[in-house]
């Protein structure tokens, strides 16, 4: 296999077709998206009623419950994106087409930001409901952080995923491994939530957001590299 | 040879899981057209010489040469028990690049499938999923067709439509390296047979299509060893 483009229209085709295909086996079988918003509703309801309301503020809990919450839960899509692959041996069969690992990489990467995405707009709302939290006017920077988070968090994930599925407990592999990785993006994108939802100035915490941006420039990039190695066996 | 150049070319490859020599110093050609047996126990390398060949593993020493497009049928279907054999060789077809329809139709026609095309595969019997991995392996019309254990778990009936489609691919010029065991129902579609054993190629010999001879020989290398 080479890193060498076969070409643009090739590699758009052949993300699209991976994305599409990790999207309608979902579609089909339903279970991984229904794990992950169960599980998301599940810790957003259990934090919010285990807390003691007189010494813990809305504003104090929310942010850490929504990141803990959509950690855990694109988890759960994440390493159902390449279980599917395992069974059949069907990434072999990918891998004897010409699509070149860069666009089977980002084929799954779409796919997992479409079901994570998915699930946290689901989830979103149930946050706002359960934590009281005056969101909609900052709701669009709120949203930019989601979405960089989200996007680091999936491309690092894409990457362990394709490492771990080959082994017995790859669901509990994945948070292990991933964990001390998303330690940086996730700590950024709490301290952004709480400066966002407090309606700090963005000055006050606009070094978080270069920390975010960074680790999502740096480890996407790291993740596409390293995916053909993974891919051999 | 009917062809000077091979469709085929396996030079000096070895291959090694871990501290395991799995290959050692394979070399052999496959003409455009023909049809090579591999045999030998389990273990002997069979399985790994195809996917070495295929790309899907590196070899540690050695190199692969193919004369065009490579296609494989193996233990595995590769394909997605949750979509149809219509969509799952629709999806193949897209990462071919190709977008050709009357071409999946045609192949579920050929392999005995088209009245099953919108059912999901996760339902179909052995028989109807190695036809359906067959039609993905012939999407890119290859020129080389690697086939590990293509009558494994076939009735007579699904063998012989299996083997109708491999003589009729020989006639068109594709090359084929076949690993089996069943080598008495497929000796009659091979002009040569590999023997391995222990990661070698004990013995490469035309067999013309003479089973008895082909078992004897068998007894010999691989069984003896």
């Amino acid at each position: 296999m080479s890193w060498l483009p076969v070409s643009s229209a090739a590699t758009l085709q052949a993300i699209i077709a991976i994305a599409s295909k990790d999207l309608l086996v979902e579609q089909r079988t339903k279970t991984a998206f229904f794990s992950s918003l169960v599980f998301a509703i599940l810790v957003l309801t259990v934090l919010y009623f285990a807390r003691d309301k007189t010494s813990v503020g809305d504003l104090d809990l929310a942010p850490g419950a929504l990141w803990v919450t959509f950690t855990f839960a694109g988890m759960l899509g994440l390493n159902r994106a390449f279980v599917l692959e395992r069974e059949n041996r069907a990434m072999d069969g990918v891998r004897l087409t010409p699509a070149t690992p860069t666009a089977i990489f980002l084929g799954k990467v779409v796919g997992s930001l479409v079901f994570v995405g998915t699930v946290e707009l689901v989830s979103l709302p149930v946050f706002i409901l359960f934590y009281d939290v005056p969101i909609w006017r900052e709701l669009p920077i709120l949203i930019l952080v989601i979405a960089l988070a989200t996007m680091g968090f999936v491309s690092v994930g894409t990457l362990f995923a394709s490492m771990v599925v080959r082994t017995r407990f790859s669901e509990v592999m994945l948070p292990v491994l991933m964990l001390p990785f998303l330690f940086p993006p996730v700590v950024a994108a709490v301290q952004l939530t709480r400066g966002i939802l407090a309606h700090r100035p963005l000055s006050e915490y606009s070094g978080w957001l270069s920390l975010l941006a960074a680790f999502v420039i740096i480890f996407s990039t790291f993740s596409l590299f390293l995916f053909e190695a993974i891919l051999e066996e | 040879m009917p062809h000077a150049e091979p469709a085929v070319a396996v030079r000096g490859v070895s291959r090694r899981f871990g501290h395991r020599w799995v290959l050692r110093n394979v070399s052999m050609d496959v003409a455009p057209g023909e049809a090579v047996l591999l045999v030998g126990g389990n273990g002997a390398g069979k399985t790994t010489l195809l996917r070495v060949v295929s790309g899907l593993l590196r070899p540690n020493k050695g190199e692969v040469a193919l004369g065009g497009t490579v296609g494989m049928v193996a233990h595995h279907t590769m394909m997605y028990d949750a979509l149809t054999a219509h969509e799952n060789l629709t999806f193949f077809a897209s990462l071919h690049g190709l977008r050709i329809r009357a071409r999946i139709g045609e192949l579920l026609e050929r392999m005995g499938l088209a009245h099953v095309a919108n059912e999901r595969i996760g339902t179909f019997s052995r028989g109807m999923l190695q036809r359906l991995a067959i039609a993905r392996a012939l999407m890119p019309e290859p020129r080389v067709l690697l086939l590990d254990e293509p009558l494994t778990g076939l009735d007579d009936a699904a063998s012989r439509t299996v083997i109708g489609v491999l003589d009729t691919l020989e006639e068109q010029g594709v090359a084929m390296m076949i690993a089996t065991h069943q080598l008495v129902e497929l000796v009659g579609t091979a002009a040569r047979v590999g023997y391995m054993v222990s990661g070698k190629l004990a013995a490469l010999e035309q067999c013309g299509g003479e089973a008895g001879q082909v078992v004897e020989r068998y007894r010999e290398l691989v069984a003896g060893e």
